[in-house]
């Protein structure tokens, strides 16, 4: 136990956790991952917003179908999107004691259903760019592609999936929600690193690059929305069962 | 409790046409993001200052704290794309650690100050467009730009909720800061729970009763709202059509890349 003979390994540990705890100081506020406006490559911009469109179309129809038959659904998806939006732009408290925001993208899947999401998401996050200033509009396409896509796609189905397997109501809600947020967060590490890959090793090392570097924002919040989305889910269950029946919630377990 | 949105109202460019006002950002965005030029940037970045803080009247330092805002994320992420992790050391800087180095070239330190610069001046155009816009005139011009009625309505309708629910919700903060709702973690997890689902029952209500009022008066699946119009003025065009123009000379011009970087 010399203290001249720290391997390599050792070395490159303090290294990494010396450039965790930078990153740690230097997060006076952790936000959900959304790519700023200008930081893709115009064709990035283009294909990731063309990827979202069948989706968005389905999204669209399927709500312009619910409307035709209930004109209030117009007005409860409103709402819908503006709980959202307002859910995502309160400050939760965070481990770290720095403060971050939740994503809601759990939360939106688990209430509404995934296609209708796609929707209610766009608005919400043209909304999060226009007056909260997360966000851009050029690169709309790839973060509705992340966050109200993809993230409340695996939540969902998830979500679907720990219920058909009748394992404890609580468990699920928390991995779905969990999972969904980190999904988010990998899928947006993956959107950058294929605009910038890497000099070295190309897309898959400047994944890994991303998906470090911001890593200790990202997981503690991943878990902190996971209990709130519980907390939340739970709370709504026993106070707000009309209202949730309202949105349809609980078509399907009549 | 949105600045953005009071500020928008206090503008003074706020009168001045939306469809002119969104034109020049978004023009401009494309044109700083395909060319990825380094001078079109710092000019629109310029430009969309000057307009927002001299022409707009909104306070400067305001402005530097927004702008100032998406600087983590910018630090972050340019830090991963700067930074490479390899065995050999590139050209321009290297840090060793253990057997490999934290290290990256010319080319990767011009790409980085090149990202830094076009996505600040990108976001000081979107910026520029939410200082000084009111939501609502976004709204008119996404509608001429031929938007499903459906979604325009949505929208519209998010946009109004957001601002009851956000009064909703600082009320039930307040109230719960003042019992120590929040005292620690376990607790303020308990209380935005609490928060959430008092925040989703009052909005389905709220819903519930404004759906009812607006069928008392004859709703029938669609809003008509009467729009301020404010018709485009030729001096204002002319003056656009001029920027983007030399945005785009600015552009066109031999960027100072390396040889061999293409982009």
């Amino acid at each position: 136990m010399t203290r001249t003979s720290m391997t390599h390994r050792e070395k490159l540990l303090v290294a990494l956790s010396g450039i965790f705890a930078l990153s740690f100081a230097a997060a006076p506020q952790a936000k959900a991952m959304h790519i700023m406006e200008g930081y893709l490559p115009g064709g990035f911009c283009i294909a990731w917003g063309l990827l979202c469109l069948p989706f968005l179309l389905a999204g669209f129809f399927s709500i312009r179908k619910t409307i035709q038959e209930n004109r209030k659904a117009l007005i409860l998806l409103a709402m819908s999107g503006a709980f959202i939006f307002v859910i995502s732009s309160l400050k939760i408290p965070s481990v770290t004691g720095s403060c971050s925001h939740m994503t809601g993208t759990g939360l939106g899947a688990i209430l509404f259903s995934p296609s209708c999401v796609s929707i209610l998401g766009i608005i919400v996050l043209l909304f999060q760019a226009i007056l909260l200033a997360h966000g851009g509009l050029t690169t709309l396409g790839a973060n509705t592609f992340s966050m109200a896509i993809a993230g409340p796609f695996l939540a969902w189905g998830l979500y679907a999936l720990l219920k058909r397997l009748k394992v404890n109501r609580r468990v699920s809600i928390f991995l779905a929600a969990a999972l969904g947020d980190l999904f988010t967060y990998c899928v947006t590490s993956l959107q950058l690193a294929l605009a910038y890959p890497s000099q070295e090793g190309g897309i898959a090392a400047s994944a890994v690059k991303f998906l470090g570097v911001f890593a200790p924002t990202q997981l503690p919040l991943a878990i902190i929305e996971g209990i709130l989305t519980v907390v939340i889910v739970i709370a709504l269950e026993s106070y707000a069962e009309p209202e949730l029946k309202l949105i349809g919630y609980y078509k399907e377990a009549k | 409790m949105l600045e953005i949105d009071k500020l928008c109202y206090t503008s003074r460019l706020r009168y001045v046409n939306a469809g002119e006002k969104c034109f020049f950002s978004l023009a401009s965005v494309i044109l700083c993001i395909v060319s990825r030029s380094i001078p079109a940037a710092l000019l629109l970045l310029l430009a969309s200052t000057y307009l927002t803080v001299q022409r707009g009247g909104i306070f400067l330092g305001r402005w530097l704290k927004y702008l100032t805002l998406p600087l983590f994320f910018l630090l972050l992420s340019t830090g991963a794309i700067l930074i490479n992790i390899s065995q050999v050391p590139l050209d321009a800087f290297a840090l060793p650690v253990g057997s490999l180095y934290l290290t990256g070239s010319r080319e990767g330190v011009f790409q980085a100050v090149q990202l830094i610069l076009t996505a600040l001046a990108c976001v000081s155009a979107l910026f520029f467009l939410s200082f000084n816009t009111p939501m609502t005139d976004i709204l008119a011009v996404l509608e001429s730009c031929r938007l499903p009625r459906l979604l325009i309505e949505l929208m519209m309708l998010t946009y109004r909720f957001i601002f009851l629910l956000l009064e909703n919700a600082s009320s039930m903060l307040l109230s719960q800061n003042a019992r120590l709702g929040n005292k620690d973690l376990r607790t303020s997890l308990k209380s935005r729970g609490l928060l959430a689902s008092m925040l989703f029952i009052r909005a389905m209500r709220q819903a519930g009763s404004l759906y009812d009022a607006m069928e008392s008066r004859c709703y029938d699946g669609q809003i008509r709202v009467l729009r301020e119009h404010q018709p485009p003025r030729r001096g204002e065009i002319l003056c656009i059509a001029a920027f983007e123009l030399l945005l785009l000379l600015l552009a066109l011009l031999p960027s100072a890349a390396p040889a061999g970087w293409i982009m």
